[in-house]
């Protein structure tokens, strides 16, 4: 199909699909968020990214007690409800979510420029506050995401504010574009520029699991995957997709687990077996302090005020054909 | 004389029969056996050794110490740790004293004088023995000679038996103890027996925050002294005031069964000979300072030693002994600004805590694990170590001299549980405190260390043990260091805990986890240098904010570095029994109750000897400029 530069889009009843040259999108308007994201066949998405707020307990944490005192953001990490999504098509702005009967003149022979929704999450805390992750999809497929954390007045510091993605098989390797080893706002003065490789998804082996594995100062991040879930595709050529910092470097971490999974396990072997990849872009992220481990903070410096506005944005992009 | 159970009840017990301390200077038989690093004059007796394991004193077999018995089931490894070996339970408990809600204990004579807690030991249910046999020849070079016994670390409290005969006693386990085995001994079969306890007295003096092991962890071998013997070594090389030229004195204490002389050889390090002397052989001989024009200073950039040859011959001019010893020239003071020199420069300790850990066999150590902590250290800029909080094995210290880390020799003292629980100061029954009947033992233990390890450059302080709160007794240990030894600084933390012995006790202030702003708060009054033996606590994923401190030391020259906590996670490797695989556990994964859990994994090192993240953090700002 020629695409002429434009976006094919296709107004379902319960989705928004969006195509291009190479890859197929969906974002869904029950599930509230993106469903699929689909790169020359490849599909990218286990379930729909949303916004991240907790780390796995480190034992500075428990120290200290911030794993008590910030709570709250366990539970709107776990569950996170959809209350209101916006859509774009161009210049258009749509007053209601565009399914039938209201889609019924469209055909499939719909194009855009560029196409914009938004998702706004409530999070399941005292006071509630809410998120707004909006995608800005291009004709060639970029989709620039910026994630918008709203400061309220009352919310205990956050361990972290980004986006998560959990992809439906073990990346194989990743390739970035920032500072060497596991970084951290208060532990990065050692880190070296430059751009690295690793080879699977490693977890740092602290005696406890613990968050880990995260990544400051990043311009740009490369995953590469082998396989896929989908059961026609035998395929086992490698394939790659582009995390490209947009105005500011990002942090990011690239683990097999969430920090649910990692929270829950006391020993490495309880960890279940490796099977996915979960990347953490991270636009806040905590300080992991150090001066003691029964009760000293982190610095102010690096904490994260949740009164506070706080944002992550990054683009998407397509490996270059 | 025959052994008794109540000694282990008694303080004031603590060495029955055992040699005096001495210097750690290895001894040989030719010149060609020093440049082989192997001396016909020791013989291991490592390995296997038959083994009886015992839940209490009460339960153990009688009549084990005779050559004839027969009760013998098991062997055990030498060295090595019995619970690593299963007969024990495993433990890992941080400040409270192992018994915590188990046995209810208090320290002989803390509370009143005269309650001496008598049977508290020696008739308790938690106090597990070890019975160790070895049958033994002598080898050919040991033979016609006086032999003594040396054990290098055993946990906690140890009998000795040779050949029926009881030969001595000991505690502080992590020093060398030596018995002399000459009136019992014969050149074949011989039977030695030594009967470990798990605890004593000295328990109360071994709180430290680690896995609670006992049994013979490190190597036992047979010594063999000849007719003349260089019984002690001690070398006191000074720098001038000039910082170009010195001095080295030595006092040499001999044990002399003939007549004879010695040669004294001082080669540089390339083996240029400086000085070669000769003198008439007499107990003590005490070698005449010789002066040296220029002297090449020993520092972390340049660990220059020189090498020390002295041989020992009879009047007929047979070679009977030689002892080599590598030293250097290095001086440390602290200047009127309250700021450590080293050589007259400012000293910078870029320092870690290390305890000695192996995860496959606990406290038993390689040589390979000690090389490898070296490589590590001179990868990532470690300068300095605090052997916290015993003495280390021996080779260590060597190892430390020809690298130039600086050290922090600690005694092996603490007595946490006496003076703090849940965080708050409680020393009501403090040991050793100012009690005259601790005294004694915990002096022993700062002469053991001092005697032991008095000629190595790399210590320049003395650290008089760690969370024992502070009075009169740690004073004393103090007064031991200076009235011995003016070519080091003396060390203490927990006096802070106890200011009226400020004066008193450590030249430094030294605190521990002190934050950034307490460690300002202090140097802009500072009347000691001031350091911080213990900070940067790597307890999982941590080491963030190092950078605070590092301003601080450029501001203040008073502020002399630190001691990150600790180098190696302290985890131990088990096979696990649902995936078969080998995994790393820790405190409470053996139902070890109290426990204090994943405390122990404190490393910027995982207990696999792999460096944890924050090592590169570690390495950069420990490669500052200074």
């Amino acid at each position: 199909m020629d695409y002429q530069n434009k976006l094919h889009v296709i107004y379902g009843d319960g989705t928004l699909g969006l195509q291009g040259k190479n890859f197929a999108y969906l974002f869904s308007y029950e599930r509230g968020g993106l469903e699929s994201l689909k790169v020359a066949g490849k599909e990218w998405l286990y379930r729909e990214p949303k916004p991240t707020f907790w780390r796995a307990t480190t034992d500075n944490d428990r120290g200290n007690g911030f794993n008590i005192k910030s709570a709250q953001w366990l539970a709107a990490d776990y569950a996170l409800p959809c209350t209101k999504i916006t859509l774009k098509v161009d210049d258009h702005r749509f007053k209601h979510l565009p399914i039938a009967p209201a889609t019924n003149q469209f055909s499939n022979a719909e194009y855009a420029k560029q196409v914009k929704l938004s998702y706004t999450y409530q999070t399941l805390t005292n006071p509630a506050t809410t998120v707004k992750v909006s995608y800005k999809v291009k004709a060639d497929g970029t989709i620039k995401v910026v994630a918008k954390y709203h400061g309220q007045v009352g919310l205990p510091q956050l361990p972290v504010f980004g986006m998560r993605f959990i992809m439906p098989t073990q990346a194989t390797k990743f390739k970035y574009e920032g500072l060497s080893g596991e970084t951290y706002p208060d532990r990065m003065a050692g880190g070296k520029p430059g751009t690295y490789e690793v080879t699977g998804l490693p977890v740092t082996k602290y005696l406890v699991p613990q968050e880990n594995g995260m990544h400051m100062a990043t311009k740009w991040v490369k995953l590469t995957r082998a396989t896929t879930q989908n059961n026609a595709d035998p395929d086992k050529e490698s394939f790659s997709l582009l995390f490209k910092a947009n105005k500011h470097d990002f942090a990011f971490s690239a683990l097999p687990y969430t920090s649910e999974e990692l929270e829950n396990a006391t020993h490495h072997e309880e960890l279940p077996p490796a099977r996915r990849t979960v990347l953490v872009i991270a636009g806040a992220v905590r300080g992991v302090g150090g001066i003691d481990s029964w009760g000293a903070d982190v610095e102010p410096a690096y904490h994260i005020s949740a009164e506070e506005d706080h944002e992550v944005r990054f683009e998407i992009k397509l490996p270059e054909a | 004389m025959e052994a008794e159970l109540k000694w282990l009840d008694d303080p004031a017990v603590y060495r029955i029969n055992q040699l005096p301390a001495h210097s750690d200077h290895q001894a040989y038989a030719t010149a060609e056996e020093v440049l082989d690093g192997k001396s016909s004059l020791v013989q291991s007796l490592d390995g296997q050794w038959d083994f009886i394991f015992a839940e209490n004193p009460q339960v153990r077999p009688a009549n084990f110490w005779q050559s004839d018995f027969e009760g013998f089931t098991d062997q055990i490894t030498v060295p090595s740790e019995i619970e690593m070996s299963d007969y024990a339970q495993i433990h890992y408990i941080n400040t409270w004293y192992p018994w915590e809600g188990k046995i209810f204990r208090r320290p002989a004579g803390a509370l009143e004088a005269e309650n001496l807690q008598t049977g508290s030991f020696s008739q308790a249910t938690d106090n597990s023995v070890g019975i160790y046999r070895k049958k033994f020849n002598l080898a050919p070079g040991l033979k016609g000679k006086q032999i003594r016994v040396r054990f290098e670390g055993v946990e906690r409290a140890l009998y000795l038996w040779l050949n029926g005969h009881f030969i001595g006693y000991a505690e502080d386990s992590f020093t060398p103890s030596e018995f002399n085995l000459t009136p019992y001994l014969k050149d074949e079969d011989n039977v030695i027996v030594v009967e470990v306890f798990k605890h004593s007295s000295a328990s109360w003096l071994e709180d430290q925050d680690m896995f609670r092991f006992s049994g013979i962890f490190r190597s036992v071998s047979l010594i063999a002294q000849p007719k003349i013997h260089v019984e002690d070594l001690h070398l006191m090389p000074t720098v001038n005031d000039d910082f170009v030229g010195g001095q080295l004195a030595m006092k040499l204490k001999l044990e002399t069964k003939e007549a004879g002389y010695l040669t004294v050889d001082v080669a540089d390090a390339d083996h240029q000979t400086l000085i070669h002397e000769r003198y008439e052989v007499n107990d003590t001989t005490t070698i005449r300072p010789t002066n040296f024009e220029r002297v090449h200073l020993w520092d972390t950039d340049d660990p220059y030693l020189y090498h020390l040859t002295i041989k020992v011959y009879n009047q007929s001019g047979t070679l009977l002994e030689v002892v080599p010893y590598d030293f250097g020239f290095r001086r440390i003071e602290i200047n009127q600004d309250h700021v450590i020199m080293l050589n007259n420069h400012r000293l910078i300790i870029n320092g870690v805590n290390r305890h000695e850990w192996d995860a496959h066999s606990g406290r038993t150590i390689t040589m390979a694990d000690m090389k490898q902590d070296i490589t590590t250290f001179k990868a990532n800029n470690i300068n300095a170590v605090r052997t916290c909080h015993y003495p280390d094995r021996l080779e260590w210290y060597q190892l430390c001299d020809q690298n130039g880390i600086y050290m922090m020799a600690e005694n092996n003292l603490e007595s946490h549980g006496t003076w703090q629980k849940s965080g708050a100061v409680e020393p009501s029954y403090n040991v050793p405190g100012s009690l005259k009947l601790w005294l004694p033992a915990v002096l022993d233990r700062a002469r053991t260390n001092f005697e032991t390890f008095k000629n190595h450059p790399a210590i320049l302080f003395w650290s008089l043990g760690n969370e024992s709160y502070a009075a009169d007794d740690i004073a004393a240990m103090n007064k031991f260091y200076k009235d011995h030894d003016d070519s080091r600084l003396t060390h203490y933390e927990g006096v802070c805990r106890n200011e009226a012995y400020r004066g008193q006790i450590s030249d430094v202030e030294s605190w521990m986890y002190l934050p950034p702003k307490g460690v300002e708060k202090y140097l802009k009054h500072a009347d000691k240098p001031f350091l911080e033996c213990e900070y940067m606590h790597s307890m999982g994923n941590s080491v963030g904010g190092m950078g605070s401190y590092i301003k601080l030391m450029k501001k203040y020259p008073q502020y002399a570095g630190g001691f990150i906590w600790d180098f190696i996670d302290q985890a131990i490797f088990v096979k696990d029994p649902v995936t078969g695989e080998e995994v790393l556990r820790y405190g409470g994964d053996f139902d070890d109750r109290h426990s204090d859990y994943e405390f122990s994994g404190d490393g910027i090192m995982f207990a696999d000897r792999t460096p944890k993240p924050a090592m590169q953090e570690v390495k950069y700002y420990y490669g500052l400029p200074k």
